[in-house]
């Protein structure tokens, strides 16, 4: 499995690209900048200001969440309604064990009956299927003005889907991509190495292939292919996107199985915590040390990267604002 | 026109920058708002729906929330959603009125708005307040216009 740190994924465009899906939106000087602080980095223009609430390490009661974003949308709508300038939002925060589903989602994706779910289960107005939510996985809700950025769907999730990515490059060295017509960030074997083995997407059991010449070209479990390490949905009201993205860093994935994740079956879902132990012991099967600081210190530097990727990949500065919540 | 569409689904197969499709249909007789939703008035009632732009951007809508008949509608407020690839965004009505008649096959067949932007994708029917509320909106020709500025500031 490769893990290097490659930027294949981050193509580099002039301003007025057209907006074709997996381009997303960069400044040229974007890339060079990526190690340095957001607030310092080196740009050419100007960043606009992005109200930041960060509470990477509370966890929120997913109503409470849910009304609040809908009073910061209300809000903006407000502001643009009176031609005044409203700039952007951005929450980020864990839940309690909570299920979610969209505005389309099938009750056939749960593998239970809503009034026995062992946790709460939430329609939203969001889109996509259903998932879990719960700790040790960070959400990020940017409630984004799409005309400060483009007015395009596609461009905007694809953006989303920027961020996570290149946190899982440049912190963890993961390489994740995007797999066509499936909306998240999957973490999985490169697409040639599957093809020219002619694997299938997952199956049990450890596997090890051996060229004519012997050479060894991959070894370990299959069940690191095609993991989805984060999954969005969002919902637009007059250009202005809410809700967001879901990574899962050290969560604990049996949830997942109570459901159908976003409807895709036949594909696991993983978290960094997960694809980081599969690396250090190959051979352990099953959960890894429950060491919590370990797990804090993880949380703590993905929700920094995702920041800093935020910022770079929506050219927005930060601004923190104290929040006692609600 | 037709090599032109070749040429732009060849060019995003082999995920090259595309100049966009400046010939997204636009049914002349219909008014439009500019947030891409149609009315048709045949001198009764509002037909409404979105336009083949709006769909084109939207990609395959998987789910319609509908409003439910009788419901008042407002021009310039949401009146439902369309979800496509994980975002579900409003649909804001171009007049004010009441609802008389929802599509209800579009909860089976979301897929119909993509088809049939101007005639099976039609969303609701609408009992207008003011018919002056249309002079406010744009035809098809200021439409067009408009989707060319919007998608060249891209």
């Amino acid at each position: 499995m490769i893990l290097s740190a490659t930027h294949s994924f981050c193509s580099i465009l002039t301003p007025n690209h057209s907006t074709r899906p997996y381009t997303p939106h960069l400044n040229v000087v974007s890339k060079l900048s990526q190690a340095s602080q957001f607030s310092t980095s080196v740009t050419y223009k100007e960043k606009r200001l992005c109200e930041c609430f960060d509470l990477y390490n509370e966890l929120v009661p997913y109503g409470e969440a849910w009304s609040w974003q809908k009073s910061i949308v209300k809000e903006k709508k407000a502001l643009i309604q009176r031609n005044q300038s409203c700039s952007d939002t951005l929450i980020i925060l864990q839940h309690h064990p909570v299920y979610t589903l969209g505005t389309g989602s099938s009750e056939e994706y749960l593998n239970f009956e809503i009034i026995d779910a062992p946790y709460d289960v939430y329609r939203t107005e969001r889109g996509g299927e259903v998932t879990y939510h719960g700790p040790g996985q960070l959400l990020m809700y940017p409630i984004i003005n799409l005309r400060n950025h483009k007015m395009d769907l596609h461009w905007y999730l694809r953006a989303l889907e920027e961020v996570v990515i290149r946190v899982l490059s440049s912190t963890f060295s993961i390489k994740a991509s995007r797999l066509e017509g499936l909306t998240g960030v999957w973490v999985g074997l490169n697409k040639f190495v599957r093809d020219f083995f002619q694997l299938p997407g997952t199956f049990e059991g450890k596997v090890s292939y051996k060229d004519v010449t012997g050479t060894l070209w991959l070894q370990g479990q299959p069940s690191l292919w095609d993991q989805k390490l984060a999954a969005i949905g969002i919902r637009v009201s007059q250009w202005i996107a809410y809700h967001g993205l879901a990574l899962n860093v050290t969560t604990d994935l049996s949830p997942f199985q109570l459901i159908v994740p976003c409807g895709i079956r036949n594909r696991k879902v993983g978290s960094i915590k997960g694809i980081l132990g599969e690396f250090s012991s190959p051979n352990r099967y099953g959960p890894s040390d429950n060491n919590s600081t370990d797990d804090f210190q993880l949380i703590d530097i993905t929700h920094k990267a995702l920041v800093r990727e935020f910022s770079e990949v929506f050219q927005l500065e930060l601004a923190l604002n104290p929040i006692s919540i609600l | 026109m037709a090599s032109r569409l070749w040429a732009s689904k060849a060019a995003s197969y082999l995920r090259l920058s595309v100049f966009h499709r400046g010939f997204s249909s636009v049914v002349k007789d219909l008014k439009y708002a500019d947030s891409h939703e149609w009315v048709k008035f045949d001198g009764k009632s509002a037909v409404v729906g979105i336009t083949d732009h709006a769909q084109d951007h939207l990609g395959d809508v998987v789910y319609v929330e509908l409003p439910e008949a009788g419901t008042t509608v407002t021009q310039g407020s949401s009146f439902g959603a369309v979800e496509s690839v994980k975002a579900t965004s409003d649909i804001n009505s171009p007049v004010s009125g009441k609802v008389v008649e929802v599509n209800e096959k579009l909860s089976s067949s979301p897929g119909l708005i993509n088809a049939s932007p101007y005639e099976n994708g039609w969303i609701i029917k609408v009992e207008m307040n003011d018919t002056g509320e249309l002079n406010s909106l744009m035809d098809s020709e200021q439409y067009t216009k408009f989707c060319e500025e919007e998608d060249a500031k891209h």
